[in-house]
């Protein structure tokens, strides 16, 4: 890699041309506006998107997180953070609520973002509407014209032939009442984040060369049809075998030792704020 | 010039995006604004708010005709290009323009096209002292409940502006600011009504 002097990686034109795309994306919520994506030094597919929003917007002051699918150890997670520090020098922490900036994959954290947050997701896909219309000029039309007819029969087939809607992860939305959104591959646990959310929400997706937001305060509805209400995935009678949290998005697990089936808080920053807290809460217990 | 174009207007596009985000909400650039050392015919908050959007790729327009050195200063120091109203990328309006000439400039200036909703002008506009105490109640993305805001701006201009963004996604997006370096935005998606008197 040649040195590389500029603050934040880019040269300040570039960060320009990001910046003046992400206002017009604010201005426009669910609107996908083009931008000239760069080449970065991480592989294609590996958040260039989320990750020239945040080199664009971050400062000095800022502090970072990054996770990916709920961990900030991933290799993918200290890629990012590692370029990000070493051509910013900012403060990183795994913490959500010291964050000021959360660059993140797949998921929105447990804890609830706050005003001065802004959150930016990886998104690999960000036309909602290419499953039905392979052509960019197509989908631009729909767009335009507010037709998503295509979008609701998908879904309709979709409940035909397995009595529910399939979309496992990145189910589509409408934003502000108008256009239909890829959420980014969020599980649909988290697509409720989206809707009145107090933190900025910033979305970026390298390859396509789309920014697209989601400002605070906004509507944001799950595509869903009245007598198929839009359901989440549910962990009924499920906890976390570490910390015990059972309102939150788990993964399935096998026990190593038992065999048996256990499950997991996804959000691994947070599953560690709840063991922290049970444990001072025993601390305390035990001095009382 | 000792404003630092990297981390100040790192700091100003933060404040502004803040502002874009939350239509109503205040942001001061009064840090920043301390550092411009040389004398300009606009407030320091306008232009900040040049100097962090401007450069080769983008136009600008600014009303006024008898403006050619500040023109000068804006192409020299951000080498955007200066265009008409109805093609300028940005568009500028200052104090001391009219409110014949503002109307006109609403009328005449981008605001998308439906394919393409954001090949819209953005207007950086000046006016006298901002307050979150006024005449304008802001409802629609961004506003929790309602904000108000008091702006200088006439109510028929604000009428002018409510008539470029009633075929939303056509529309334009405002940044206010004001001789204290504050600035306020209003996006497209904003419903401005104008409630009490100017
Ligand atoms: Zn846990």
């Amino acid at each position: 890699m040649k040195t590389n002097t500029h603050f934040a990686f880019f040269d300040e034109g570039s960060k320009k041309e990001i910046r003046r795309a992400i206002m017009k994306a604010v201005a426009i919520p669910g609107y996908q506006v083009p931008f000239a994506s760069r080449e970065m030094p991480i592989a294609r597919g590996w958040g260039t998107g989320g990750l020239q929003i945040t080199l664009s917007i971050i400062g000095k002051s800022d502090v970072l997180k990054v996770i990916d699918q709920g961990a900030d150890e991933s290799v993918n997670a200290v890629s990012i953070k590692k370029l990000v520090h070493e051509t910013t020098g900012v403060e990183l922490t795994e913490q959500t609520n010291k964050a000021s900036v959360i660059q993140s994959r797949h998921r929105i954290p447990e804890v609830a973002l706050t005003e001065d947050q802004i959150i930016v997701l990886q998104v690999p896909m960000p036309e909602p509407l290419r499953k039905v219309e392979a052509s960019e000029y197509m989908t631009k039309r729909m767009h335009a014209e507010d037709d998503y007819s295509g979008v609701w029969l998908m879904l309709f087939e979709q409940i035909m032939k397995y009595g529910k809607t399939a979309t496992s992860a990145d189910h589509p939305v409408y934003v502000n009442g108008r256009y239909v959104m890829a959420p980014s591959p969020i599980p649909r646990f988290d697509n409720s984040k989206l809707h009145q959310s107090e933190a900025l929400i910033l979305l970026g997706a390298g390859r396509e060369k789309k920014i697209y937001a989601v400002p605070p305060y906004t509507n944001v509805e799950s595509l869903a049809f009245e007598d198929y209400p839009f359901s989440v995935e549910v962990f009924e009678g499920k906890h976390c075998h570490l910390c015990g949290s059972t309102d939150v998005f788990l993964d399935e697990l096998i026990d190593p030792e038992t065999g048996e089936t256990i499950h997991q808080c996804n959000d691994t920053s947070y599953c560690i704020e709840q063991l922290n807290k049970k444990a001072e809460a025993e601390v305390q217990t035990s001095y009382a | 010039m000792a404003i630092d174009q990297v981390h100040d207007l790192q700091q100003v596009y933060r404040k502004v995006l803040h502002s874009m985000s939350r239509p109503g909400t205040i942001s001061s650039l009064a840090d920043n604004a301390k550092k411009v050392d040389f004398n300009l015919s606009c407030f320091h908050a306008t232009f900040l708010s040049a100097m962090t959007f401007l450069d080769a790729e983008v136009t600008f327009h600014i009303l006024s005709t008898e403006q050619q050195s500040l023109i000068d200063k804006i192409s020299a120091y951000t080498s955007s290009k200066y265009a008409p109203i109805n093609e300028a990328d940005f568009i500028i309006i200052l104090q001391e323009d009219t409110e014949e000439s503002i109307q006109h400039a609403f009328a005449e200036c981008k605001n998308g096209t439906l394919i393409d909703p954001q090949h819209s002008s953005i207007w950086i506009i000046e006016s006298s002292t901002l307050s979150n105490s006024g005449e304008l109640t802001l409802t629609g993305p961004g506003i929790q409940h309602e904000a108000r805001l008091h702006t200088s701006l006439s109510s028929s201009l604000w009428q002018a502006r409510n008539e470029r963004t009633k075929e939303y996604p056509l529309g334009i997006d405002l940044i206010i600011t004001d001789e204290n370096a504050q600035v306020v935005c209003i996006p497209r998606t904003t419903t401005v009504e104008i409630t009490g008197v100017s």
